[in-house]
């Protein structure tokens, strides 16, 4: 019998990893996939297994969302707070109860359900998945701009917390059929966040002593990661903490600290959370009856259109207005609100609670996962095209290895494979110009290695090695650049032709263009001008200045340091008549 | 859509078209250039070339990359514009947004009453010179002349 059971966890584990390219290709979410294995391997599918152990799948799934939120935490750059900390918070909070509120109001009026029910199923459906968002949008290339990206990305690992807690809440109040003193219902919001940061934050910082003290072999510094999470998790949650905000904390706090071998702990974490989301969507598919969803499914399409099309965006034009944001920004994060697996295992908690309607409410969750993949899932990457919130990133190398010893600093090992349009002439070795601090330490060609010294040119097909830190690597991607070809976000296009000091001033601007601005004062610098037009700049951020397009090149915390100059934009149309 | 009336041959001299200039720093090209063109140009001012070109790079480099630079300025006694192709003998440091040094530089002077012509013209060499063949057949080029009819003649293939 567990040999069967093996067998079988293989090969669903198997069939969706091989089957996984499809989904870039076809731009669907790979959790779909995951989900749809499930569902066909499940009792009215292909493999008709019988599977209703909603304990067995709750454990799975706490477990597994604790190993991604805390692969989630331990990407999270400190450096991504400057823009995306405070309207991510926004609508991890305020923006979670907007979005359950209004859909759990639709519910009640839609479906006749009690309102404490009709409420539940709000708060249910009310968390976001960006781990979903960010995957599709690696898989085509897609880069957003850096408010876009942190926003979305803090927000997804902030907002299960409050999910949880407004489940809970409702949930007991549900049970007792009665209305729930105000005040204890406080308390408890106060009591699950607060033990949840100072649980997450003392526990990633013990954890991280401990493990820059302990000698360990390397294989166990990953999973030593992985185990301290699980104690942070699991001690939180039995003090009546919300241990997912916890192990997020923690995972943030590891991540943002120089713990020894971290590239080996996020190389394997990688791996963990991809494992979890797996395990976690054969699970849930497996345990939901299709047969059964088909009965709940235009109500559930109702509740998925009312939250996608209703309740997300007010949620986030009501919570994002205050900092800074393009109304387009505004548009695309309302519309990423996509479902992912928190949904689902929240609709756990009723089924394990044993409230009445608790299977409806688990079918809709169902019902709405799926169509928030589908719907948001295959859109998200043109929309993002559409609202043009992309940026364009230098070329990446082919290989990185943090040399990670003592005295390495942050120095890396790069290596840069040649290849594409500025690689179509060979580059003699003469004119390669390193930019400082950069040693090359050897250029491989046909399986032999040769100093730089020894070869005559560069040409498409070497791989190059490189020491350099991290921070060189904008410069390095220049003097390697390996892009097939021009693409329309092609720098100079993207940026414009000439590049200008963001303390160059407004009145300079003027002084050398010929053109009248009334919008700022003359004295002012064009980093300020930035400041005042978006809060916080990041790359990307644009300001129109009469026939020219100011771009930002280059941000340093909140000052813009460069400036690209877009002359070529396409003048406004009443300008054109007046030329 | 009908473009810029402003061909390089109408903008460009023979005799500002100068090949394998010795320069040793950015502010020694500039001088270069600022003396020849007011030597062309006899109602223009030298020192004003001078100092509206320094005054424009300290706003930020105009060197494009790939060892181009498009340094350029408004003129007040300039009526028409003004352009001076050069390649240098040696590249030189001119700060420009990748760190390689430059060789090959077109000047841009405009008038006072710069127009968003003159902006599309700025824009439009900046074009030009993104082309990796021509930049490496100007660099190529061993005299004034040659350097001359290669770019004038780039514009009527282009065309």
């Amino acid at each position: 019998m567990a040999t069967d059971l093996l067998l079988f966890i293989g090969l669903l584990f198997s069939l969706s990893i091989l089957l996984s390219p499809l989904s870039s290709r076809i731009g669907m979410p790979i959790l779909l996939l995951f989900l749809g294995i499930g569902m066909l391997a499940g009792e009215d599918g292909l493999g008709g297994l019988q599977f209703d152990d909603f304990e067995t799948a709750f454990l799975v799934g706490n477990l597994a969302l604790a190993l991604i939120l805390l692969d989630g935490g331990l990407r999270t750059r400190a450096a991504s707070f400057r823009v995306g900390l405070r309207p991510a918070l926004g609508l991890a909070t305020i923006g979670v109860l907007l979005t359950a509120g209004v859909t759990g109001l639709a519910a009640y009026w839609l479906f006749e359900l009690p309102l404490t029910i009709a409420l539940l199923m709000g708060a249910i459906v009310s968390s976001t998945d960006a781990a979903a968002v960010f995957s599709l949008l690696q898989g085509r290339g897609l880069h957003l701009n850096d408010r876009v990206s942190a926003t979305l990305e803090i927000e997804s690992g902030s907002n299960d917390p409050m999910a949880i807690f407004l489940t809970l809440v409702l949930l007991s109040l549900a049970m007792n059929a009665g209305d729930g003193p105000v005040l204890e219902t406080l308390m408890l919001f106060v009591q699950q966040f607060g033990l949840g940061v100072v649980g997450g934050w003392i526990g990633g910082r013990v954890l991280a002593a401990i493990i820059n003290r302990v000698q360990l072999v390397p294989a166990f510094y990953p999973l030593l990661v992985a185990a301290g999470g699980l104690v942070v998790f699991g001690g939180i949650n039995a003090l009546g903490g919300s241990g997912f905000l916890a192990i997020y904390l923690a995972g943030v706090i590891l991540g943002n600290r120089r713990i020894r071998m971290l590239p080996a702990v996020l190389q394997m974490h990688d791996g963990l959370a991809w494992l979890a989301q797996m395990a976690l969507f054969l699970i849930l598919g497996l345990l939901a009856t299709p047969t059964e969803l088909a009965g709940v499914f235009l109500p559930g399409l109702a509740i998925a259109a009312i939250l996608i099309l209703v309740a997300r965006p007010v949620a986030v034009l009501l919570t994002l207005w205050p900092f800074g944001f393009h109304f387009r920004e505004q548009v695309f994060i309302g519309w990423v609100g996509l479902r992912g697996a928190v949904p689902i295992v929240l609709a756990l908690f009723p089924v394990m609670a044993g409230v009445e309607h608790a299977h409806l409410l688990f079918n809709i969750a169902f019902c709405v996962v799926l169509v928030s993949l589908v719907v948001q899932g295959t859109t998200l990457a043109p929309l993002a095209h559409r609202l043009k919130l992309e940026v364009p990133i230098g070329p990446e190398p082919r290989r990185r290895l943090p040399l990670d010893l003592p005295t390495t600093g942050d120095h890396e090992l790069m290596v840069f494979e040649l290849r594409g349009e500025r690689w179509a002439e060979p580059l003699p070795v003469a004119e390669l110009k390193l930019p400082p601090g950069v040693i090359c330490s050897g250029v491989f060609r046909e399986g032999e290695l040769a100093r730089v010294e020894e070869i005559a040119e560069l040409r498409a097909g070497d791989l190059v090695a490189v020491m350099a830190s991290p921070a060189m690597l904008e410069d390095l991607s220049k003097v390697f650049d390996t892009r097939p070809r021009k693409s329309p976000l092609e720098d100079r296009q993207f940026f414009g032709e000439f590049v200008l000091n963001g303390d160059a001033t407004v009145g300079d601007v003027e002084l050398f263009y010929g053109i009248d601005i009334s919008r700022y004062e003359p004295d002012k610098s064009l980093s300020a001008c930035f400041r005042k037009e978006h809060g916080h700049p990041v790359v990307g951020d644009k300001l129109r200045m009469g026939p020219i397009k100011l771009v930002a090149k280059s941000v340093d915390g909140d000052e813009v340091t460069r400036v690209g100059l877009n002359l070529h934009s396409p003048p406004h149309p009443r300008n054109k008549e007046s030329a | 859509m009908p473009t810029s009336t402003l061909s390089i041959e109408s903008i460009l001299a023979p005799e500002l078209t100068l090949c394998g200039v010795p320069g040793t720093s950015k502010k020694r090209i500039l001088e270069t250039i600022a003396e020849r063109v007011a030597r062309f140009y006899p109602e223009l001012d030298e020192n004003q070339i001078f100092n509206n070109l320094v005054a424009r790079e300290r706003l930020g480099s105009t060197g494009i990359g790939q060892g181009i630079a498009i340094p350029h300025c408004r003129l007040e006694d300039c009526k028409r514009v003004v352009g001076a192709l050069l390649t240098l003998s040696e590249p030189i440091n001119f700060d420009a947004i990748d760190n390689e040094p430059v060789d090959l530089l077109f000047v841009l002077l405009v008038p006072q009453n710069a127009t968003s012509e003159h902006l599309e013209l700025l824009s439009q060499l900046a074009e030009k010179f993104n082309d990796r063949s021509l930049c490496k057949k100007l660099r190529q080029c061993d005299d004034s002349d040659d350097l001359y009819n290669l770019i004038v003649s780039s514009e009527q293939e282009s065309q």
